[in-house]
Formats: structure tokens, sequence, C-alpha cells
């Protein structure tokens, strides 16, 4: 990719980052407000989700204000043989929402990192037995969340 | 507040790809069976209300080639404000949360996820906050993925 077109798709990711005009021609007005054609615009957004550098253009929810107040992260110790097949049981359940494999300390041994959320503690909890019970891995911590210092979305 | 069956449906579906055609919301109103106007003006409604933060693109850091982490430390009860507050300082911190094993003990208490243009960059910051804080700084950064995808269920 040459550095002009990577600058403009920085641009226009820059532009729209903080929120897409929410009118009848979103992409129209982004271009006239860049100095591009609604079909540049379109273009290039697609080729950025193609590209995966935007996973998704979506909404993101205040999840705590629709009623969805339970968030766990739970972390479990997995043998490293088994952690393709566990990683991919955990992801598929809808309320875990991330499923992560991280390296592991000689004071921290956890490598499978899990996000759940939910609109209760129970539900969250129902989950976690699950997994439990299915895998057979005893071996895990459950954190919530006390205090939220920061919570933002990624921005370039 | 509540949201009304028309706003939860909208909300369901605007978690996944807006459309990329010159009308999406018009194409929107055939899949919900609602009319574009409606869609319009609810999800203006949802927004200046606070229930979705933002129509946008959800940004892959690493794809962009930025470099990211999950860092946790171990901060003394009496110095959490201290310490989560510099930790905020730097922009390319997105989440900072304390957390407690409800089951278990665990070596560490804030969590925090960091990005930055480069593993240089990444590394030289977490090396300040732990030179500002006199703490360790211990980043995990993600080996595998298996699903990341924050899409809820909204009844």
């Amino acid at each position: 990719m040459t550095q002009k077109k990577e600058d403009s798709d920085v641009k226009l990711i820059k532009y729209i980052q903080e929120g897409l005009p929410v009118t009848k021609t979103p992409y129209k007005d982004i271009g006239q407000a860049l100095g591009m054609s609604e079909d540049e615009v379109m273009q290039k957004l697609k080729r950025l989700l193609d590209a995966g550098k935007i996973r998704r253009l979506a909404a993101s929810i205040a999840h705590r204000k629709i009623g969805i107040n339970a968030n766990a992260m739970c972390v479990w110790k997995v043998p490293k043989e088994r952690v393709d097949e566990v990683g991919k049981f955990m992801a598929g359940f809808e309320e875990v929402t991330h499923c992560y494999e991280r390296p592991i300390y000689p004071d921290w041994e956890y490598n499978v990192f899990t996000m759940i959320h939910g609109y209760t503690d129970a539900e969250c909890e129902a989950v976690i037995q699950a997994i439990k019970e299915k895998t057979g891995l005893d071996d895990y911590v459950v954190l919530y969340s006390e205090k939220e210092f920061k919570k933002v979305g990624v921005r370039i | 507040m509540i949201l009304s069956d028309t706003d939860r449906k909208i909300l369901h579906r605007l978690q996944s790809n807006l459309p990329l055609v010159s009308r999406p919301f018009l194409e929107l109103s055939k899949e919900l069976s609602l009319d574009e106007d409606t869609i319009i003006e609810r999800i203006k409604f949802m927004i200046e209300k606070g229930f979705v933060r933002r129509l946008a693109p959800i940004i892959n850091t690493q794809a962009m080639g930025r470099e990211a982490t999950l860092a946790a430390v171990n901060v003394p009860e009496n110095r959490i404000d201290e310490v989560s507050a510099i930790i905020n300082e730097y922009s390319g911190v997105s989440h900072n949360y304390l957390r407690k094993g409800k089951n278990k003990n665990i070596p560490y208490n804030i969590w925090f996820t960091m990005s930055a243009k480069d593993d240089e960059e990444l590394h030289s910051r977490l090396k300040e906050i732990e030179n500002r804080t006199g703490l360790t700084v211990r980043s995990l950064p993600t080996e595998k993925k298996f699903k990341i995808g924050v899409r809820f269920k909204i009844y």
C-alpha cells in the first residue's frame, strides 16, 4: 500500500471514529467533508473491512445503560495442548464476548482469558459453571470489576 | 428509561455491519420492516440519550499496525487512586479497572489495556509507568484470539 493511500485511510478513520453522520446518505456526507466522492468513501471502507483494519462498522452500546450490568473476567489455567479445543468451546457462548490466550509468568499461571457479559451476576456464573463442567477445568479465577477508571473505544 | 421494542430491534441490528450502500438506513428499514425516517430518528435519540456510545468503525489496532497489550499491576490499597490516575494519563489506555478475585486471591488488582504505534513505544510507556509508580507492570499480550466481538444479547 502506498503512503498516500494509507494517509487517506487514516484521514477517513479519524473523521468518522467519533461517529458517522446519522443521515439518509452518510457516505456522501462524509465524502463531502473530506473532498471524496460517495463511491470512494464506500470503497475505502469496504477495503478497510476486508483487510480487517476495521472489525465492523457498527454501534458501540453502553451496555450498562441497557441493563447488561454484570461483567466478569474469568481466567483459566489450561494445559497447553488443550488451549485450542477449550478456547473454541468457550468462544461459542453468546455471553463470552472475548476469549484470548495470554502468556504465563512465575506468579501468573492463568493462560486463557474470557470476558463474560450478562444481565446479572447469576447469568455470568451459569456460563462459568457450564464451562467448568463441560471442560473439566477447575483452576480458574473470577474477577469482577470493582471500579472503572477508564473505558473508551480504541481510537487512532 | 426503558427502550421500546422498536429501539431494541434497531439496537440489535446496529451491532452488526451497517450496509455499504448509498442509503444504508433505507436498507435497514427493509430488513427491520420500519421506515427510514423512524430508524434515523431513533438512532439519533439513542445516541443523544447515551444508549449508543457511537456508530462508528470498530478499529482493529493490530491490523492498523499498532501494538497492544493487557497489563496488570499490584497496587497497594492506599495508592489505587494515585496510580490509576497516572495510567489514565496515557492516551493509548482504553480500559482501566480495579478487579478483585472472587474465588481466589490473585497477585494483581489494576488491569488496563494499552495500545501504541509500535512495540517500542508500547514498552517504553509501560516502563515509564513502572518508573513513575515504582511498581512492576506485568504485560500480558494476546497470543491467540478465539473471539473478539462485543455484541450483546438484547432483549
